[in-house]
């Protein structure tokens, strides 16, 4: 069934939005990411315009992510204080990105600064996540006995200290605004909610549990994502709402199969299979960027 | 009655010595007698008569490609040894960039590129016979007929690769061609269907119909049709354009509300 979109100015298999809508929302219930990271480059892919893809695919994420987020929210897994610091950085974070994103398509090469950005930070990410997760299985099964809630390093002397019930840390609020803030920058480039990125530095840097992360991040990223939107629809107005909602449609259902699917793997699982996804990703873009194009041109509208 | 095209008939002869002999029998409908046109001189009667199917192309939301039909007769005979039809319909022009691809340590990326600044978003020509038999080199070029004598002035990188690249992708989108289907019937009617595929550029188009004699354009006709959308598609595209705040706003709150909604659904499910 072929459906007209207004603002990508063409028309789709519905059925096909449909699935891929569905498939993203899936992992996004899964594992607390947004899917931007999966969706955006999928879009392209059948033959979105680009800008179209990349607003686009931040309002979907907002829906995904508000599904996914009332889902944890009824699991008491999401820290509203966390995320609140979070989200200032991202803020301050995501309107720099903005500048950055200007200056970049200035110097006229921004597919390509986009591409590589995606295949560093996702490889880096996904290469990180497999590791850590693997390993935490392995000492698991070696040891069985309980591992300590995080390493404590110098991070853990700055001021400004703050109680995070939820995440059961104590620690200064300088740390988390300034993942915020690098989410932000990142998700603006790249044209995502930045929940894949945000997942791991929680663990990882603020040393959060992985239960409360992915509720958190859900949290976190639908503001972003909202804020994205707003700011895509005002400067470039490249989001398509019929594309949106066909895609949210697919998206909700999956992200509640993944929400409760979630609940019944382990955090160490659920971070190696996020690690695998993200890394596979990472090595398709950089696949697409090394193999020999099929027409040595590419024809685009001028920008503006 | 018969007596009144008994009368006609030489009297449409007379008019017109230069035409090839009509056959009035075949066109004049029987009841009421066609009153003889009072002495029309032959330069006013027009060799020839083109009409589209629609003047207007609808994007709907299920709109997935359509089909616009130029139709029309012509005074003489069409076809081997007559005259001939050009069709050439063309759609608004953009600014395009054309890129090169270059390969720099293992990656491609974008390297030179061409700016063309008014380049048709659409493009189909369609004649009688192959453009190339019916008008000679010189003569396209000076007319502006056909892709190659398309009037695309590039800013930046001249080499003509750029030119021929953008030739390639527009045509294999199927938003240009020069080989449209042209169908005659009776030699003297002709139709061409212009195919508008699903991204077809919206705005108005230019439909120009030549009549070719002897290498020679003759006579020409130039129609238009407007390509636009309407009902849902055009209300969601213009509020994007005119109010982008309060779109973006909807755009959020009706995310946020269908992700809502699909959680209520799902948790009694």
């Amino acid at each position: 069934m072929q459906v007209y979109l207004p603002i990508a100015e063409m028309s789709v298999d519905a059925l096909l939005l449909l699935g891929i809508g569905f498939g993203v929302g899936w992992l996004s219930g899964l594992f607390g990411v947004g899917g931007g990271f999966l969706l955006t480059p999928l879009l392209i892919l059948i033959g979105i315009p680009a800008p179209v893809a990349v607003a686009s695919g931040a309002n979907q994420t907002l829906g995904a992510s508000v599904s996914g987020l009332i889902a944890q929210w009824r699991r008491g897994n999401v820290d509203p204080r966390m995320g609140g610091v979070l989200l200032v950085g991202g803020f301050i974070g995501s309107g720099l990105g903005v500048q950055l994103f200007a200056w970049l398509r200035r110097l006229g090469q921004v597919d390509l600064a986009v591409s590589i950005f995606y295949v560093v930070i996702l490889g880096s990410v996904g290469a990180l996540m497999v590791r850590e997760s693997v390993r935490a299985i392995l000492r698991r099964r070696r040891q069985g006995g309980p591992a300590r809630l995080h390493a404590h390093f110098w991070m853990h002397g700055l001021p400004f200290k703050l109680r995070f019930r939820k995440s059961r840390l104590y620690i200064s609020v300088i740390p988390p605004l300034l993942v915020g803030l690098a989410i932000g920058v990142l998700s603006a480039i790249m044209g995502v909610g930045g929940g894949f990125m945000l997942v791991p530095a929680m663990i990882y840097l603020l040393g959060m549990p992985t239960a409360v992360v992915i509720g958190t991040s859900l949290f976190q990223v639908v503001f972003v994502a909202a804020n994205v939107t707003l700011l895509q629809a005002v400067q470039t107005g490249s989001v398509d709402i019929v594309l949106t909602l066909l895609l949210l449609i697919g998206g909700v259902a999956g992200a509640q199969f993944g929400a409760s699917m979630g609940t019944r793997l382990r955090g160490e699982e659920t971070r190696a299979l996020l690690g695998l996804l993200v890394l596979g990703v990472a090595l398709s873009l950089l696949w697409g960027l090394v193999v020999t194009p099929d027409s040595q041109f590419a024809v685009g509208p001028m920008p503006l | 009655m018969a007596l009144g095209l008994l009368l006609a008939a030489p009297v449409a002869e007379a008019q017109a010595p230069a035409p090839p002999p009509r056959r009035p029998a075949a066109q004049a409908p029987l009841p009421p007698p066609p009153p003889a046109p009072p002495a029309l001189p032959a330069a006013a009667r027009p060799p020839l008569v083109a009409e589209l199917s629609q003047a207007q192309v609808a994007i709907t939301t299920g709109f997935s490609g359509t089909e616009v039909l130029v139709f029309g007769a012509t005074e003489r005979l069409l076809g081997a040894g007559g005259d001939d039809v050009l069709v050439i319909a063309q759609g608004p022009a953009q600014p395009m960039v054309v890129r090169r691809k270059v390969r720099v340590l293992g990656l491609w990326l974008n390297g030179a590129s061409a700016r063309f600044w008014r380049v048709p978003g659409y493009y189909l020509l369609a004649g009688t016979r192959p453009l190339a038999e019916v008008l000679s080199e010189e003569e396209r070029a000076a007319k502006r007929i056909g892709l190659e004598a398309l009037p695309l002035e590039a800013a930046g990188n001249q080499q003509s690769e750029f030119r021929e690249a953008l030739m390639e992708l527009k045509q294999a989108a199927g938003l240009w061609g020069e080989a449209g289907s042209m169908h005659i019937a009776g030699a003297r009617l002709f139709r061409a269907s212009l195919p508008l595929p699903a991204t077809v550029p919206t705005g108005d188009y230019l439909v120009q119909v030549l009549l070719v004699r002897e290498g020679r354009v003759v006579a020409r006709q130039e129609l238009g049709f407007r390509v636009g959308r309407v009902g849902t598609a055009a209300r969601i595209a213009n509020v994007a354009k005119v109010q982008p705040v309060v779109y973006g706003l909807l755009c959020i709150l009706l995310a946020a509300l269908a992700g809502w909604l699909g959680s209520v659904l799902f948790r009694r499910g």
